[in-house]
């Protein structure tokens, strides 16, 4: 009964919707399964059939385990169990028509309360819902923990030979396979629409608009006969369909790989796309298209080039490597210069006390005479900070203005030294 | 005040870097050294290094994630020195980087350890950083080579 125990991979088995395409294990969210309440039967081999409303990639013949649903790579192998499954619009899936060839009795008999499965799967009334039927142990444990993947199932459940509701739900199955009657309930077309599946059985669903009615079987009037005819009728139309199916989920899967292809070609125009504004940014890059034609001049298909040469020469890959050792260049000597005017500036840092006064005192000096126009108003506006830093500095350390002529005289002889010491000082 | 026939841009990266640079100078200025050696000057040359790219990604902020890289490492300086100080000399010979077969693939690691905060990016994000960082040291270098010349008239 705990919400820890596990069942068994093949006992569980969600029946769901046919198209998914993903095969994996997939967490199975709280959400899901406690908020959607689902609807749950038992196959003839002792699986339990989960229907879950999950996400879109959830697939029929997936297998829950534990919190984790194993996705089934083949749908379709899963309705050869003779399962039938079709979404409903608001994109819960369920089972329209269960195996009854054995007519075993607990799937009929699980199939059976319609009208409270369907309010079960449009609300979460799943406790309501989920005591009624006749093996509640299994369905009340579900409905308390509000967790259908994890009910405690003991391979000697005793299912209760009600005559009456198998014959019921086996009725129900042949109105699902022969005749379009509304109690049906199967798929309406704009939910697989919606969802963007493989739409399922369009000619047999699309006839009902209401899915939300209750299934009322009557069990007077069918015949075996007249059931195993509509069988037949039904199961080759069902094969003609799951052949449709099949192939349109053939050519979604087709379409995968090109739209990978399109996302990875968008991806390279985006580099592409930098790679030239770089080159613009770059002063050198020009070389590389110039390269190219040269090696189109130089080559003509008779001289014979080695690999490495025709990869220096031609080909993106070549090119773009080209582009990003220029841009490597370039990015290397701007950080060099850097450093070299760091340095040249702490050469002449000393000065800087020194040339103050007569940078700053006088506002068409060289700041403003340089070809460099935004300096110009450099020293308009940052005047006053340095104003204040300066009376700051001279409040701080009033022995320093004695030491400025002592300054002004060293400071030339350290210029020299470091001319004669550093190289860049030129 | 302002000098006739210039045009004012005081908003322009270049403007804010300028000032944030002479700012930092100036500041730099108050330890005065007497004796000038060698070491001094090239220690003194990094700190006005280390200051031009403080300025710079100031001057950009934090919009740019390569700003953001340098910002992010010259705040944690001082704590990433005393780390590696405290690192055991066996540790270093061991993080070695293993130079890779010269192509493609090894020219975009240099790129990302050029530009800062590389490491992390996809391609195209480190082309277009790569982009701006190019365009903004180009500024760095001009405003710092007219300082430099002004200074040393």
């Amino acid at each position: 009964m705990g919400p820890k125990e596990k069942l068994p991979a093949h006992r569980v088995r969600t029946v769901i919707l046919p198209a998914f395409r993903k095969v994996g294990l997939v967490p199975l969210f709280q959400q899901w399964s406690s908020s959607r309440p689902l609807w749950i039967c038992l196959s003839r081999l002792g699986s339990l059939h989960l229907i879950v409303r999950g996400p879109r990639f959830l697939g029929e013949g997936s297998v829950i385990w534990g919190n984790y649903v194993r996705i089934h790579p083949y749908p379709a192998r899963a309705r050869r169990n003779r399962t039938r499954s079709a979404p409903i619009p608001g994109g819960i899936q369920r089972i329209v028509n269960l195996t009854l060839e054995n007519a075993s009795s607990f799937t009929a008999l699980l199939e059976l309360p319609a009208t409270q499965a369907v309010e079960l799967l449009h609300l979460s009334q799943s406790e309501e819902g989920t005591q009624a039927p006749p093996s509640g142990d299994i369905f009340q444990g579900i409905g308390d923990d509000h967790k259908p993947y994890l009910p405690s199932f003991d391979g000697n459940l005793t299912f209760p030979s009600n005559r009456a509701l198998i014959e019921a739900a086996a009725k129900f199955s042949v109105f699902a396979a022969g005749e379009n009657s509304p109690e049906t309930s199967s798929v309406p077309s704009n939910s697989s629409a919606n969802l963007g599946k493989v739409k399922s059985e369009p000619a047999e669903t699309d006839s009902n608009p209401n899915s939300s009615q209750p299934l009322v079987p009557d069990p007077t009037v069918e015949n075996k006969t007249q059931r195993s005819a509509k069988r037949k009728e039904q199961r080759k139309r069902a094969k003609g369909l799951r052949r449709r199916a099949r192939t349109r989920a053939l050519k979604k899967l087709r379409k995968l790989p090109y739209r990978h292809s399109e996302l990875v070609a968008a991806r390279r125009e985006k580099i592409n796309a930098r790679m030239k504004l770089l080159q613009e940014l770059v002063p050198g890059c020009s070389k590389v298209r110039l390269c190219l034609l040269d090696y189109a001049a130089f080559n003509n298909g008779f001289v014979p080039v080695t690999f490495s040469q025709k990869r220096c020469f031609c080909g993106k890959i070549s090119g773009t490597a080209l582009v990003l050792d220029e841009i490597i260049n370039h990015v290397q000597s701007l950080q060099r210069q850097v450093e070299f005017l760091s340095m040249r500036l702490a050469a002449v840092n000393p000065r800087i006390d020194f040339n103050l006064d007569s940078l700053f005192a006088t506002e068409g000096g060289p700041l403003v005479d340089s070809n460099f126009p935004s300096m110009a108003s450099l020293s308009t506006v940052s005047r006053n900070p340095i104003q204040w830093n300066r009376e700051q500095y001279q409040q701080q350390c009033p022995f320093d203005a004695l030491h400025q002529p002592f300054w002004g005289r060293e400071e030339d002889n350290h210029t020299f030294h470091f001319s004669r010491e550093l190289p860049f000082e030129s | 005040m302002t000098p006739k026939g210039v045009t004012l841009k005081s908003n322009s990266r270049k403007m804010k870097f300028a000032r944030r640079f002479i700012c930092t100078l100036l500041q730099m200025r108050k330890p005065r050294p007497v004796s000038l050696s060698i070491e001094e000057v090239r220690a003194r040359g990094q700190r006005i290094k280390i200051a031009a790219y403080w300025s710079m990604a100031h001057a950009v902020g934090s919009r740019r994630a390569w700003s953001r890289a340098l910002l992010f490492k010259l705040r944690n300086r001082a704590r990433y020195q005393t780390i590696m100080r405290r690192r055991s000399p066996g540790l270093k010979t061991k993080r070695v980087i293993k130079n890779d077969t010269p192509g493609e693939l090894s020219q975009t690691k240099k790129l990302r350890q050029l530009v800062p905060g590389g490491k992390t990016m996809d391609m195209c994000n480190l082309l277009e950083e790569t982009a701006h960082y190019i365009t903004c040291l180009a500024t760095q270098v001009k405003v710092m080579q007219t300082l430099a010349d002004n200074f040393s008239k």
